[in-house]
């Protein structure tokens, strides 16, 4: 193989042609040789055409829960419900929200039907341990991230009278809305109920049949919608459905006369303490994922709650708010947060 | 595309019976006697050695090898519409995994767009294989019922979107195909309940069978919020089993298939009571 030429790095030197240094040392001693010369790299051309990789695929919905700015545009399309779950961790919040989606799974929920989402993989992942197909012994839900944003499950549903309704259902972590009572200022974050159409308080049944824990249930329940009134979260007229969850273990309980008797104390309490602010204020008892269905009927209860929310007359600040639905910006349908009610 | 050809997107999951359909269709059309809405009109410039290929397989009883799975594969037909007007039909045979590929990747190929705007859809649901949605506690008080072990509690299994029920997966791929780059506006959709055959023991009508087992689907179409104008139909395209000729198969029922006079006596197509063996209905109600 005939050897390369040598080069230097000394602009004057010939060493590629005479194979002489034109400083005269010998080859092994210049400091240059086997360099490259500045003027041998080439200059990069600016006009010079950027490689293109075509796209060939096109990126549809992903599926997931939706951030508000999302919500907020789908929301324009149709007349429509923003529903704020809030309740302590384990409170069942998710349950309740794949409950409602696989309740329609085997049709219509109390006379209303399904009409489509934009969140079906979100769906199916809170379904998932709850399905026969996880393989699982007992039904369970993952839990809401602590810290993170408020998502939106969103779900159009038809009924007959009122014809076709998007709803949004916000989720957000359970530790999140309990931070709100140790520091008020924390419920200034909460913009997925700054709006809601309906909140729904979610009281966990099993902790208010738990001798241990029933006393923390009938303390801090109150103490959320307290906080939430008090930062002026909800909104003045907004509708609450306070929700006893997992009717399963509270029937299975000793007990069940007993919470089923605070329960009530705890929704008169409410009533008496924020009737004034908030619109109507009704109980409800569901067994969103029953451990088993002996007793009760999965989902059970979960089609009044529905009634409740698509049957919520929008309170005027929301009406207010709709009537702001033409703005442009579309982050404003969920509102910021500081934003306050204006 | 002509005043009088229709594009026709055949739509389904894998193993829906797209291309069983289509052998058939293609062998009904062509079959000397065979009464049908629309009917042969004569061989345009076109190759037809697939659609051939597909009916000599649909014609001896052999099962059809699964549409390849790298790029589609478009087949005309040149038909007559019961009014005398010659009509092209174009079928963009594609594989069902690029359908599944759109719920689980949440992506699609470009290559699809032109298909997948046609104004008429044929989807296709294969009746045998609907994945129902099943809940722990009913399936564990089911299993205590019948005294039957339950499941162990090592055997839990990660979400993936391929898990879905298949009444989801067909919502979210007819939502798709309203939205977006797809949008094209008001379309005609027949819905093909495939293998009709296999489910018609249970003696419902297609209407009834998409209520039951398919309720979610149901509800989605019923409620108008996608403009489709829709249709269900029961398709028995084969009308038994077909045998599997990598697997040596050999069945009575294929033969007694084989056995009827016209090849065509397999097919069964089925709307609402009326029961027929014109596979080409369907689209004559699509395109009318």
């Amino acid at each position: 193989m005939a050897s390369q030429p040598r080069t230097c790095g000394n602009g004057d030197c010939n060493l590629a042609t005479d194979e002489k240094c034109v400083e005269g040392y010998p080859l092994e001693e210049c400091p240059h040789v086997g360099r490259i010369s500045i003027e041998d790299i080439q200059e990069v051309r600016d006009d010079a055409e950027p490689t293109v990789i075509a796209e060939t695929t096109i990126q549809l919905d992903s599926g997931e829960p939706l951030d508000r700015e999302t919500a907020a545009s789908l929301q324009r399309r149709r007349l429509s419900r923003a529903i704020g779950l809030i309740g302590p961790n384990d409170s069942g919040k998710t349950s309740l929200i794949a409950s409602l989606y696989d309740l329609f799974q085997s049709g219509p929920v109390s006379g209303v039907s399904f009409a489509g989402s934009n969140t079906l993989i979100g769906f199916e992942k809170v379904c998932h341990l709850a399905r026969a197909v996880s393989r699982r012994v007992k039904p369970h839900t993952q839990r809401t991230s602590v810290g993170a944003d408020a998502t939106f499950f969103h779900l159009d549903l038809h009924q007959e009278e009122s014809g076709l309704v998007s709803f949004f259902i916000g989720d957000r972590s359970g530790e999140d809305y309990l931070a709100a009572t140790d520091e008020l200022a924390r419920a200034d974050e909460f913009f997925e109920l700054r709006r809601a159409d309906c909140v729904t308080l979610l009281v966990n049944g099993e902790q208010l049949a738990d001798g241990e824990k029933r006393h923390d249930v009938k303390a801090m329940t109150p103490q959320i919608v307290d906080a939430l009134v008090e930062a002026k979260s909800v909104c003045e007229g907004c509708r609450l459905a306070v929700v006893l969850t997992k009717k399963d273990v509270v029937i299975a309980s000793p007990h069940v006369e007993r919470v089923t008797r605070e329960f009530e104390a705890l929704v008169a309490q409410i009533k008496d303490a924020h009737s004034g602010y908030l619109g109507e204020i009704r109980a409800f008892t569901v067994a969103a994922s029953p451990q088993d269905c002996e007793d009760v009927a999965r989902g059970e209860g979960i089609g009044d709650l529905l009634r409740f929310w698509i049957e919520v007359p929008p309170s005027p600040a929301v009406e207010e708010f709709r009537s702001r639905a033409a703005m442009p910006r579309m982050i404003d349908r969920f509102g910021h947060d500081g934003e306050g009610d204006q | 595309m002509s005043d009088n050809s229709a594009n026709i997107a055949v739509v389904g999951m894998p193993a829906s019976g797209k291309t069983t359909y289509l052998a058939a269709l293609w062998h009904m059309v062509r079959e000397a006697g065979a009464v049908t809405a629309l009917s042969f009109e004569s061989l345009s410039d076109g190759n037809y050695e697939h659609l051939n290929a597909l009916a000599k397989l649909w014609r001896q009883g052999k099962i059809q090898q699964r549409t390849q799975l790298a790029g589609m594969r478009t087949v005309s037909m040149r038909l007559r519409s019961g009014n005398g007007q010659p009509v092209q039909i174009m079928f963009p045979d594609v594989p069902g995994e690029d359908f599944s590929r759109m719920w689980e990747k949440r992506d699609l190929d470009k290559g699809m767009v032109e298909t997948l705007t046609a104004p008429f859809i044929l989807l296709l649901v294969n009746g045998d294989t609907i994945q129902l949605p099943a809940w722990v506690v009913e399936r564990q008080a089911l299993a205590k019922a019948m005294g039957l072990p339950l499941q162990s509690p090592a055997a839990g299994i990660e979400w993936s979107a391929d898990l879905a029920p298949t009444q989801v997966k067909v919502v979210d791929l007819l939502q798709m195909l309203m939205v977006d780059e797809l949008d094209v506006g008001p379309r005609r959709l027949a819905l093909v309940i495939s293998a009709w055959d296999r489910v018609a023991d249970e003696e419902l009508t297609p209407t009834e069978l998409l209520s039951t087992k398919l309720p979610l689907l149901d509800q989605y179409l019923r409620s108008g919020r996608d403009p489709w104008t829709w249709s269900v139909w029961g398709v028995s395209a084969q009308g038994g089993i077909y045998e599997d000729p990598e697997k040596g198969e050999k069945f009575a029922a294929t033969d007694a298939l084989r056995d009827l006079d016209r090849a065509s006596d397999r097919i069964k197509v089925v709307r609402d009571g009326a029961t027929s063996s014109d596979i080409t209905r369907p689209l004559d109600w699509l395109i009318s």
